[in-house]
């Protein structure tokens, strides 16, 4: 399992552990969304509790206007915001005094999102560009003045990781709001030919149109600039490099890669925006202006249904060239045969190599060499053995000793060591048995 | 003529694209605007191409729906014509383009689509009995199986023909050529004169009622290749009311 993928689960079962849900109905978006228009309007930091409720009750009379107990819903509403983390207080009074309530960060995105005010535009784009590019010229020149840590991490890192980083989320969030707008007029423009055949032809043509007009400016900024903001966070990258500032080389590279996906954006949105708009201009020209009233339809139905003589559409169907192999002569293969040769081989002598005969000779030159003792005998001839061998050895020249020499032993027979691991019972040796007879 | 960067049928031909151009139309492909190098071949060379293929007995039509395709008027080249079974297809096809509900997703639709509407347009007995079996009895469960197996069947025809192409994630897309099956009804006059016109041109060929329903419940699906391995449809003249060509079906 990967680091990432380990992270991933860690941090889905903590907001699982959290047990934290998001339950809105309408009302309270509207709720939201009028807090949200009124502070700004109104130029306010913070709610009373009284303030809270009159908000709610305008919500409810555009919503809900024939719902009672206004003041009742307004609390319930109230603490449904405060423990879903819409509203916090922010006076700290506790029960001291009526409280005072701000929106929080969540409230204020939920909102957003659906006054769709972050759509990414020519004039939004042009702004947040000049504002990064000013940006990120002033973190190349503290970069290029910074000689300690702390300078770097004051004058770079720090405007990288929330200034800078903050401009280009920013372009993101918008871009992903100019996604949601496209969506949006995808599906307006089949509920405008839907509900007015021929007579929508012109707003579709309007929608169509700027939205394409739109997605090709944005995509000429964003692809003119980017190079330009590219090229100085490639400078403060190669400066942290050299200085060894890993953090500030990290966030340097994060944040080219943020936008180079920006631009990415842009060029995939235009390609797939110029196949929709092809299709859709296709359509209205094809089919919606040679079919004003909309009959054909109806008399396809009508046709398919089983009305008039029945056809068939023809077509051409010429065989596949067919390209003939060519011909080449096989070669005439020998029949398998087996090798004539004589298996069976005549039998031949082969010297024997009797072990016992060996071990007798060898134990006769040990006597004749002049070997008194089974000790001395043994010796000799086992020198050259292994250990293992040694042992079993020992038993075989007792044997062979007590076959080719007149052997004496005591009644008491003591043990003689043999090199450094055998032992064996001591006899005396005399003569040969030869010499006997 | 037309302005051209071909000066001779010379230069049309040794135009790196044209033996795929030429195999494709010979084999009944649709050819339109998403076709981008064949279609821009053919409009540049529509008037070299034109004369070419009527010394074959074919003619190359040009459709104002923005596609061409190649219609076999004599009898050097063979030429078949569509199964009923494809003919619903291509017609519950056309009904789709025209639907304002497809504008939404750029004209891209699922099999499921297609099914719900045939569904819709025949009743569920009418569709079993196109494309399954025509006996009173049968297992529902397994005779719904056959239709649905049969229209992606029909799907993949048509889609080797020109008239639709099958997108990676499974989706039909929807073109032009399409409209095709809608020709007899296009007109502001009475279709049953617009299908003898057509006929008459050889753009269609007229069916028994009875052979409609004779549809072979499990016949292998063919695709291009198969429509152009069987060339016995291709005496069939202009006219004629001929038996289907279910063999691909």
């Amino acid at each position: 399992m990967t680091s990432q993928r380990r992270d991933l689960d860690r941090v889905i079962t903590a907001i699982a552990d959290r047990k934290v849900a998001i339950d809105l109905s309408s009302v309270d978006i509207c709720f939201l969304v009028a807090l949200h228009m009124r502070a700004e309007g109104a130029g306010l930091t913070s709610f009373t509790e009284h303030q809270l409720e009159d908000v709610f009750a305008h919500a409810s009379s555009l919503v809900q206007s024939e719902a009672e107990h206004i003041r009742r819903r307004a609390t319930h509403a109230i603490q449904r915001l405060r423990d879903q983390r819409m509203l916090a207080r922010v006076d700290g009074q506790g029960v001291v005094r009526t409280g005072e309530f701000a929106l929080t960060r969540l409230a204020t995105g939920i909102v957003e999102f659906f006054l769709e005010d972050d759509v990414l535009t020519r004039t939004s784009l042009h702004v947040l560009i000049a504002s990064l590019r000013s940006a990120i010229n002033d973190v190349l020149g503290a970069a290029r003045a910074a000689t300690s840590p702390a300078q770097w991490h004051d004058g770079v890192v720090g405007p990288l990781q929330v200034s800078i980083s903050e401009l280009v989320t920013g372009i993101e969030r918008r871009q992903r709001g100019l996604d949601v707008q496209q969506e949006s007029f995808q599906g307006e423009i089949g509920r405008l030919i839907e509900a007015d055949w021929f007579g929508a032809l012109d707003r579709c043509q309007e929608l169509l149109e700027s939205t394409s007009a739109t997605l090709h400016e944005l995509n000429e900024v964003l692809l003119r600039d980017s190079s330009e903001l590219l090229a100085l966070l490639q400078d403060i990258e190669e400066l942290a490099v050299a200085a060894h500032e890993t953090e500030a080389e990290t966030m340097a590279h994060r944040l080219m890669d943020q936008i180079d996906r920006s631009v990415a954006w842009g060029s995939a949105r235009q390609r797939s925006w110029s196949d929709y708009f092809q299709y859709v201009h296709r359509y209205l020209r094809d089919v919606v202006r040679l079919d004003p009233t909309r009959a054909l339809t109806q008399r396809l139905r009508e046709q398919m249904a089983g009305e008039g003589a029945k056809f068939a559409l023809t077509y051409a169907s010429a065989a596949p060239i067919r390209i003939l192999r060519t011909v080449a002569l096989s070669r005439e293969l020998p029949p398998v045969t087996r090798p004539r040769a004589t298996r069976e081989k005549e039998p031949i002598t082969e010297p024997t190599d009797d072990p016992q005969a060996v071990l007798a000779a060898k134990v006769r030159g040990a006597l004749d060499a002049g070997a008194r003792t089974l000790s001395m005998v043994t010796a000799q001839v086992t020198a050259d053995l292994d250990a293992g061998e040694r042992f079993v050895e020992a038993g075989r020249i007792a044997h062979t000793v007590a076959q080719l020499a007149r052997v004496t032993a005591k009644v008491e027979r003591p043990w003689v060591v043999v090199g450094s691991d055998m032992e064996v019972e001591e006899w005396d040796t005399r003569g040969s048995r030869e010499d006997k007879q | 003529m037309t302005a051209t960067r071909y000066a001779e049928l010379q230069d049309v031909v040794l135009d790196p694209s044209f033996p795929e151009l030429d195999l494709a139309l010979r084999r009944g492909r649709h050819i339109d605007r998403d076709d981008l190098v064949l279609y821009t071949l053919l409009t540049d060379a529509q008037d070299h191409l034109e004369a070419l293929y009527r010394r074959y007995g074919c003619e190359l039509i040009f459709k104002t729906d923005g596609y061409f395709y190649l219609l076999p008027t004599g009898d050097k080249l063979s030429r078949r014509q569509l199964s009923s079974g494809d003919m619903l297809v291509g017609q519950a096809l056309a009904l789709l383009f025209l639907d304002p509900s497809t504008i939404e997703r750029g004209g891209r639709v699922t099999a499921e689509d297609v099914v719900a509407q045939l569904a819709v347009v025949l009743s569920g007995d009418a569709l079993i009995r196109a494309f399954y079996t025509t006996k009173r009895r049968f297992d529902e469960r397994v005779a719904q199986k056959a239709v649905r197996t049969k229209v992606a069947e029909g799907v993949r025809h048509l889609a080797a023909l020109g008239f639709v192409e099958l997108s990676e994630d499974a989706e039909i897309v929807l073109r032009a050529a399409l409209m095709r099956f809608a020709e007899p009804v296009r007109g502001a006059g009475q279709p049953a004169a617009a299908l003898a016109k057509l006929v008459a041109d050889g753009e269609v060929a007229l069916v028994r009622q009875d052979d409609t329903a004779d549809v072979a419940p499990a016949g292998d699906a063919g695709d291009a290749g198969d429509a152009g391995d069987a060339g016995d449809a291709g005496d069939a003249q202009p006219g004629e009311p001929t038996e289907p060509d279910d063999e691909d079906w």
